[in-house]
């Protein structure tokens, strides 16, 4: 009787493909299956029920939904543009200070170390219409009268989201183009120089160019992180007042874990994802031509 | 088991009467019950008393979670799709008792009569879902009642200002037509308001609901359609509207909750405050609030109805369906809500739920003029008080219904637009679970 031997490659890969089935495949099959069933957590019998896409044709043509992932590609466009923007600023002032720098890489890092609850925490107050910091400070320089409802119109709520979300998440575009500027060699830069070029010129041309594959890594995982952002948004406003900042993952987990539809929640969520996958095959094209562009192989 | 246990505690319990009822010296020795309990500092008093039953029954108690409602209320529904409701004792709410249809085992079986009795009969019946009593109320029964500024009141000036305006004479409202007057009267944004809402989540809902009630409407008919598109409905949105409108309340208010709200009243910025009994302390406590001995407390008003509003709710504790040993967890139960217990508890300020305890905190408060106002205020209210639709769908329906309310306020829509989109969101999901 001779024993069924398995080729070493997979026993030496089982563990690993035991545990990606354990903690990645089983619950996203399982999630996957029940976005097919009216699954409500209070009544488990409904796992069990079959709707077929119910749930996706519901949630593809609920406005309230469309207009939530609408909002939530604002606010990524324009979170990333102003964080990799003032990162980029940032790295770039730093990376010319001669003494101390190590000192202000660390103090860079701060708003990185709170955890983003005590963030939202921290923005609702400094945006609370009534004895908010910024609004004391706006009537106390007589620049308004009125108390400004920064967390309850649209557009200004949006605006204090982004703003918790930029302080608390520049720094990882600063990190990263920071170490892309130390890893700058010097030639080109110090060959444009003899060409005439002015900083300017030499920045456009010599440094960017450089630095972009560092600022595609850095969106590509913001880009990940802010398309599910839940956490700041959630202490600040919770998507509210009237929808006015409800983000996909707001609506998710409100339907989810309070109303309880878990069916419809992951149905929801699986079509989120077609955007964080979007927004990343997006930034790896980028990454790859700008790596092309510098010469670098595929 | 179940049969012969509970007889044999049934026997005990009618033997020694109901307070101390199970406490017979180690009944449950050995018995570890696991709990899952309201945390906050305000409950923290009752916990303490504990272990006066472990001590007296020779069970253990183990608390294994301790959070606010609302996280209770997503870690129990998590549990229910687990199945991990092995547990014995959850602290539970009337608000939120209805979702939880086959979590709680009925308490009628486990408990004598008496103790049945000695509750305010109308807390019993909102403890009492589908036939089954799913858990005893403690003394944290919660109505709302009206803090004003007493000072407003005694100003001649404004008493005469208000009166060649309005043609009535300025005392504390006792409608809600009055009260949005007066709100709008002594407001001067953006240092005072006239009054503020809670202006999300369920508790926006709550005021809604009971200012439909007052307005001698409903939420929902008997087949549970949605009834609040209807003129008492309307007439209930708009009054949130036209507060909102005319500056009367601080522009964040749809973004408030209790905190807020009671921050902001003790801030002595807000003329007139609905408000829960417990802050009467709070705002009659010179540490805490500017308008220490200014503060008067009136029954709820009324609606166009004639009727007061007093959506009412308090928490209780309820035991578990899946727990081996369900006579320990319902003694422990009726310890945590008997008299001394209540009494505890509501020495603090908080409102009991059993009649003698009642009589006993009037009694206690007789010496002290502005315990006494706060006590017949709530009382008052408390007659007519009434507790959510027992529907498992009053938090889901109420999410679909708050954005709506909401976008009237700012509005974004009409009040009839407002109405009819949770009217038909309501009515769909009600559809969709085979409600309707």
């Amino acid at each position: 009787m001779t024993r069924a031997k398995l080729p070493p490659w997979l026993v030496l890969l089982l563990p690993a493909i035991v545990i990606i089935l354990a903690v990645v495949m089983v619950p996203l099959l399982l999630s996957l299956y029940s976005s097919f069933t009216p699954y409500h957590l209070t009544r488990p019998e409904t796992l069990w029920k079959w709707i077929g896409t119910f749930n996706y044709v519901k949630a593809a043509t609920d406005p309230n939904f469309w207009r939530a992932f609408g909002r939530t590609v604002l606010l990524l466009t324009i979170a990333l543009n102003l964080e990799m923007l003032l990162g980029l600023g940032l790295a770039l002032m730093v990376s010319k200070v001669t003494q101390g720098q190590r000192l202000l890489r660390t103090a860079m890092m701060f708003p990185m170390m709170f955890s983003p609850i005590l963030v939202g925490f921290q923005f609702k107050f400094i945006f609370n219409d009534n004895v908010g910091l910024v609004n004391n400070a706006l009537q106390s320089l007589g620049l308004t009268e009125r108390a400004i409802p920064w967390l309850v119109d649209g557009n200004l709520a949006l605006f204090a989201i982004i703003m918790a979300e930029v302080w608390t998440s520049t720094s990882v575009f600063a990190i990263l183009i920071l170490a892309g500027l130390f890893a700058l060699p010097q030639d080109p830069l110090e060959a444009a120089k003899v060409d005439g070029c002015t900083p300017w010129q030499s920045f456009r041309y010599v440094t960017l160019p450089f630095l972009m594959p560092f600022i595609y890594i850095a969106m590509a995982i913001r880009s990940l992180d802010v398309a599910r952002a839940y956490d700041i948004v959630q202490v600040m406003t919770n998507g509210g007042p009237a929808r006015r900042t409800e983000l996909l993952w707001t609506l998710i987990g409100r339907t989810g874990y309070v109303d309880a539809r878990m069916g419809y929640a992951n149905a929801m969520g699986y079509i989120a994802i077609l955007l964080s996958i979007a927004f990343t095959v997006y930034f790896f094209r980028k990454l790859q031509s700008a790596r092309r562009e510098l010469g670098m192989a595929d | 088991m179940k049969g012969p246990m509970a007889g044999s505690v049934l026997a005990l319990l009618a033997g020694f009467g109901f307070a101390t009822a199970a406490l017979a010296d180690g009944e449950f020795a050995g018995v570890t019950v696991e709990a899952k309990l309201i945390g906050g500092q305000q409950y923290e008093a009752l916990y303490a008393r504990i272990a006066d039953w472990e001590k007296a029954t020779g069970a253990k108690v183990k608390i294994i979670s301790q959070k606010n409602h609302f996280e209770l209320d997503k870690e129990y529904k998590a549990d229910i799709a687990a199945g991990t409701t092995n547990w014995c004792v959850g602290s539970n709410h009337s608000s939120f008792a209805s979702q939880y249809p086959s979590l709680y085992t009925d308490l009628a079986p486990l408990l004598p009569a008496e103790t049945v009795a000695g509750f305010v009969p109308a807390n019993i019946k909102a403890a009492t879902i589908e036939g089954k009593l799913v858990m005893l109320p403690r003394a944290q029964f919660d109505v709302s009642a009206l803090y004003y500024q007493k000072s407003l009141y005694t100003d001649p000036a404004k008493a005469e200002a208000f009166k060649a305006k309005f043609g009535y004479d300025l005392a504390p409202p006792e409608t809600w037509d009055q009260f949005r007057d007066q709100a709008m009267f002594f407001a001067a944004p953006p240092n005072f308001y006239g009054t503020q809402y809670a202006g999300k989540d369920e508790a926006i809902n709550g005021r809604f609901y009971e200012l439909v009630v007052a307005n001698g409407g409903k939420m929902f008919n008997d087949d549970w359609t949605p009834a609040f598109n209807s003129d008492a409905g309307k007439q209930a949105l708009q009054w949130f509207v036209d507060l909102y409108k005319a500056g009367a309340v601080p522009p964040g208010t749809t973004n408030y909750l209790w905190d807020d709200l009671g921050n902001g009243f003790a801030s002595g910025t807000v003329a007139l405050n609905l408000d829960w009994p417990g802050w009467s302390g709070f705002f009659n406590d010179p540490a805490s609030s500017k308008l220490a001995g200014n503060v008067g407390v009136a029954p709820a008003p009324q609606g166009s109805a004639g009727v007061r509003t007093g959506w009412s709710g308090f928490h209780g504790f309820s035991v578990t369906e899946n727990c081996a040993t369900k006579e320990a967890a319902a003694s422990l139960v009726d310890f945590l809500t008997n008299e001394d217990s209540q009494k505890l508890e509501s020495a603090a300020g908080p409102l009991p739920s059993r009649t003698a305890v009642w009589d006993h905190v009037i009694a206690e408060a007789k010496s002290d003029p502005y315990k006494s106002e706060v006590l017949a205020a709530f009382q008052e209210t408390a007659k007519t008080a009434f507790p959510v639709p027992p529907t498992p769908y009053w938090i889901e329906s109420g999410n679909l219904i708050f954005p709506e309310l909401q976008a009237a306020i700012l509005g974004d829509k009409t009040v009839d637009q407002a109405l009819e989109d949770a009217s038909d969101a309501v009515e769909e999901l009600m559809r969709e679970n085979g409600v309707i």
